[in-house]
C-alpha cells in the first residue's frame, strides 16, 4: 500500500467536493440547480457502473434499464407497503443484483456482440412483462402497470440530493478501489484477452459475474433513487432505452475505460438534457448525432483526448 | 375439434407473416456474418423502408411493391454511403465502436422520422389491403401470404447470388474466413460495402411488407431488431435454412401467444423462446 502524495491530493479534492456538495442545499441554492445535481449524481453513478462493464471487464451490456426500472419498481411497491422508501432504495439495489444473478445464466454463455444483444433483449422483456402486470385486491389495487411513490410527497428534495450525492460518491470511491486492487487487475487482463487471462490463472467467469453484480446493484440504487425523486414510475419509461443512451453517451463522451471519463461525460449530458429538453424530439436526434461524431472524431472521448494531448506536449494546463 | 379449427388460423398466420421476419433476418444475418457486427440500426433502417414507401404510396400513387424497382437501388446506395463514410471508420477502431456508432444511426433515425412523419402508427394501404382468401374453414389475409411469398423469393435470389457470382462468393468467403479471404486477394472493405448495400437493400423489401402487414411507427425499429436477432438465434447464426424455420417458429409461437395471453403475450412468448434456447443451445436451433 504506497500512498503516494498524488493519491492524497485527489483523496482530498473528493472529499472537498463531497463535503462542498452536501452543504449547497443548506446554503441556500435555487431549486433547479438541485434539480440538475439530482441527475448528475444518478447519472454519474449509473455511467460510472457502466464504465466498469463496458470499459474495464469488457462487458458490453446493453441492459442498465433492467437494472434501474427493477430497483425503481421495488422501491415503489415497497412504499405501497408502508416501507420507508430510503429501506425501498436499498432492496431495489439488491433486487437488480438478484436479478443480474439470474440473468447471468443465459446471457454469460454469449460472448462479444451476443451478449451486447442479448442483454439487449432483457429490458424489452421486462417491459412487455410489467405491461401485463395488472395486480388486484389487497394494498396494491387501483394502479395498472404504473404506480404513484406513495408516501413520499412530504419527502424534500434535499433528502434526495443527498441520497444521489451519495451514491454518486460511493460510486466514485467503489471504481476506484476496484480498479487498485487485485479484483481489477483481473478485470484488466479479461478485457485485453480472456482467453490468456484464463489461462494465467483467473476465474474470468467469476470476475465478469462480480463486476455484474456490483453494477446491477448501484445501478439499481441510483435508479430508484431517481424514481423516489419522479414520484411516478410506468413500464415504458422504467425501461426505456434512453436509460442505456444516457450512460453510453455520458461514458463515451467522457472516455471509455478512464476512471475520469464518466465524471466530465455526465456533466455534458446532464447539461444537453436540460438544455435541449425544450426542443422535444430533436433532443435525442441531436444526441444520436454528438454521439456517432464523438465516437468517429475523438473515441478515446474528452478525458482520452486531453491525456492525449498532455502525453504528446502540446497542452499544458495551468 | 373447436380448439383445432380454432387454432388453425393462428398457426397458419403465424407461419406466413414469419415470413416477414425472415426477410428482416437475412439483412441482419449478412452483415453480421461478413463483419461480426450486429448492426443495431438495422430495425430502424426497416422502418425507414417502410416510411419511404409510405411517401411513395401517398404522395405519388406507386403501389408499394412496384416502388421497389426504385426503392432497392436506392436503399443499396444509401447502405454503400453509410458503410464506407461511418461504420467502416469505427469498424477499423473496434467492434464496439461500430455496435456504438450504429446505436447512434438508430437513434437519428428514430427522432428524424418522429420529425417528419410524427409519431403516429402508418400503414401501406393498397386495394388488396383488406383482402383475404380461404382454405378450408380459415380465412387468410392476403398480404400474409405475401410476406411468404417475398420470403421465399428473397431467400433463392439471396442464396443463388451468393453461390453463384463472384461477389457472392467473396462475401461467402470474408465470412467464412476473413484473413484466408484476404490472402485470396479480396478486398474486404469493398465486401463489406456491397453486404451492407444488400443489407440495407433487403430492409427495404422488409420495409414494405412490414408497412403492407403490421401498423409501424418511428420506434417500431427496436422491436424488429430484436426479432430479427430472435430469428437469428432461434435458427443459430450462418444457416439460411435455419433463418427461415427461425422466422417461421418465431411467428408461429408469436401467433400462438397472442391467442392464448392477448396483445402483450404476442412478443413476451418468442422473446422468452429465444433467451431459453440462448441458455440451452447458445449456437441456435440450427447453429453448428
Amino acid at each position: 500500500m504506497g500512498i503516494t502524495t498524488r493519491r492524497i491530493v485527489v483523496l482530498s479534492l473528493l472529499g472537498g467536493f463531497a463535503v462542498v456538495m452536501a452543504l449547497l442545499p443548506i446554503m441556500g441554492m435555487p431549486q433547479t440547480w438541485m434539480l440538475y445535481l439530482i441527475y448528475f449524481f444518478v447519472f454519474l453513478a449509473a455511467a460510472n457502473m457502466w464504465n466498469l462493464l463496458a470499459g474495464f471487464s469488457g462487458l458490453l451490456a446493453l441492459c442498465p434499464a433492467a437494472f434501474i426500472g427493477l430497483a425503481g419498481y421495488t422501491m415503489t411497491i415497497l412504499t405501497w407497503l408502508n416501507i420507508p422508501f430510503y429501506v425501498g432504495i436499498l432492496v431495489g439495489g439488491v433486487v437488480a443484483a438478484l436479478f443480474s444473478i439470474l440473468i447471468s445464466g443465459s446471457v454469460f454463455r454469449m460472448k462479444g456482440v451476443y451478449f451486447a444483444i442479448g442483454t439487449l433483449v432483457v429490458p424489452e422483456i421486462l417491459r412487455l412483462v410489467f405491461l401485463r402486470w395488472r395486480p388486484v385486491g389487497g394494498e396494491l389495487s387501483g394502479g395498472g402497470a404504473g404506480y404513484m411513490v406513495k408516501g413520499v410527497s412530504e419527502v424534500i428534495m434535499q433528502e434526495t440530493y443527498w441520497l444521489g450525492l451519495a451514491v454518486a460518491v460511493a460510486s466514485i470511491i467503489l471504481i476506484g478501489i476496484i480498479l487498485r486492487s487485485k479484483f481489477g487487475l483481473g478485470l484488466a487482463a479479461i478485457r485485453d484477452n480472456d482467453t490468456s487471462a484464463a489461462s494465467s490463472g483467473i476465474d474470468v467467469f467469476r470476475l465478469k459475474l462480480y463486476s455484474f453484480i456490483i453494477a446491477a446493484f448501484v445501478m439499481g440504487v441510483a435508479g430508484a433513487i431517481f424514481y423516489s425523486y419522479q414520484r411516478y414510475i410506468e413500464p415504458n419509461s422504467a425501461f426505456n432505452i434512453r436509460w442505456l443512451m444516457i450512460v453510453l453517451l455520458a461514458t463515451v463522451i467522457g472516455g471509455k475505460g478512464i476512471e475520469e471519463g464518466p465524471f466530465v461525460g455526465a456533466i455534458i449530458v446532464v447539461i444537453l438534457h436540460f438544455q435541449l429538453a425544450r426542443y422535444g424530439e430533436i433532443s435525442l436526434l441531436i444526441q444520436g448525432i454528438i454521439l456517432v461524431v464523438i465516437m468517429l472524431a475523438v473515441p478515446q472521448g474528452i478525458t482520452g483526448l486531453i491525456r492525449d494531448l498532455r502525453r504528446s506536449g502540446s497542452f499544458r494546463p495551468g | 375439434m373447436d380448439t383445432l379449427s380454432d387454432l388453425a388460423t393462428p398457426l397458419t398466420m403465424g407461419i406466413l407473416y414469419g415470413g416477414l421476419y425472415v426477410v428482416i433476418a437475412l439483412g441482419l444475418s449478412l452483415v453480421f456474418g461478413v463483419m461480426n457486427v450486429i448492426n443495431v440500426a438495422h430495425g430502424d433502417f426497416v422502418t425507414l423502408g417502410g416510411y419511404v414507401a409510405f411517401v411513395a404510396v401517398t404522395s405519388l400513387g406507386l403501389d408499394p411493391i412496384l416502388w421497389l424497382i426504385a426503392g432497392i437501388p436506392l436503399f443499396f446506395i444509401m447502405g454503400i454511403v453509410i458503410q464506407r463514410f461511418l461504420l467502416y471508420r469505427a469498424f477499423k477502431m473496434s467492434i464496439d465502436a461500430a455496435l456504438i456508432i450504429a446505436f447512434g444511426i438508430s437513434l437519428i433515425i428514430q427522432n428524424a422520422s418522429q420529425l417528419v412523419w410524427t409519431p403516429l402508427s402508418r400503414s401501406l394501404m393498397t386495394p388488396y389491403s383488406f383482402k383475404s382468401f380461404q382454405i378450408g374453414e380459415v380465412y387468410i389475409p392476403l398480404v400474409y401470404l405475401l410476406d411468404f411469398i417475398a420470403a421465399v423469393i428473397v431467400m433463392l435470389v439471396v442464396h443463388q447470388f451468393l453461390k453463384r457470382t463472384y461477389l457472392g462468393q467473396a462475401i461467402t468467403a470474408a465470412s467464412q474466413d476473413r484473413q484466408t479471404a484476404e490472402l485470396m486477394g479480396i478486398n474486404p472493405a469493398v465486401v463489406y460495402q456491397y453486404a451492407f448495400g444488400i443489407a440495407m437493400a433487403l430492409a427495404a423489401i422488409a420495409g414494405v411488407f412490414l408497412g403492407l402487414t403490421f401498423p409501424f411507427n418511428p420506434t417500431s425499429g427496436v422491436r424488429f431488431l430484436i426479432i430479427a436477432f430472435g430469428v437469428i438465434i432461434l435458427g443459430g447464426l450462418g444457416s439460411m435454412v435455419g433463418t427461415f424455420i427461425g422466422g417461421m417458429f418465431f411467428g408461429l409461437s408469436q401467433a400462438l401467444g397472442g391467442y392464448f395471453w392477448g396483445p402483450t403475450g404476442q412478443l413476451l412468448v418468442p422473446f422468452l423462446m429465444v433467451l431459453i434456447v440462448l441458455t440451452i443451445r447458445p449456437q441456435g436451433l440450427f447453429g453448428r
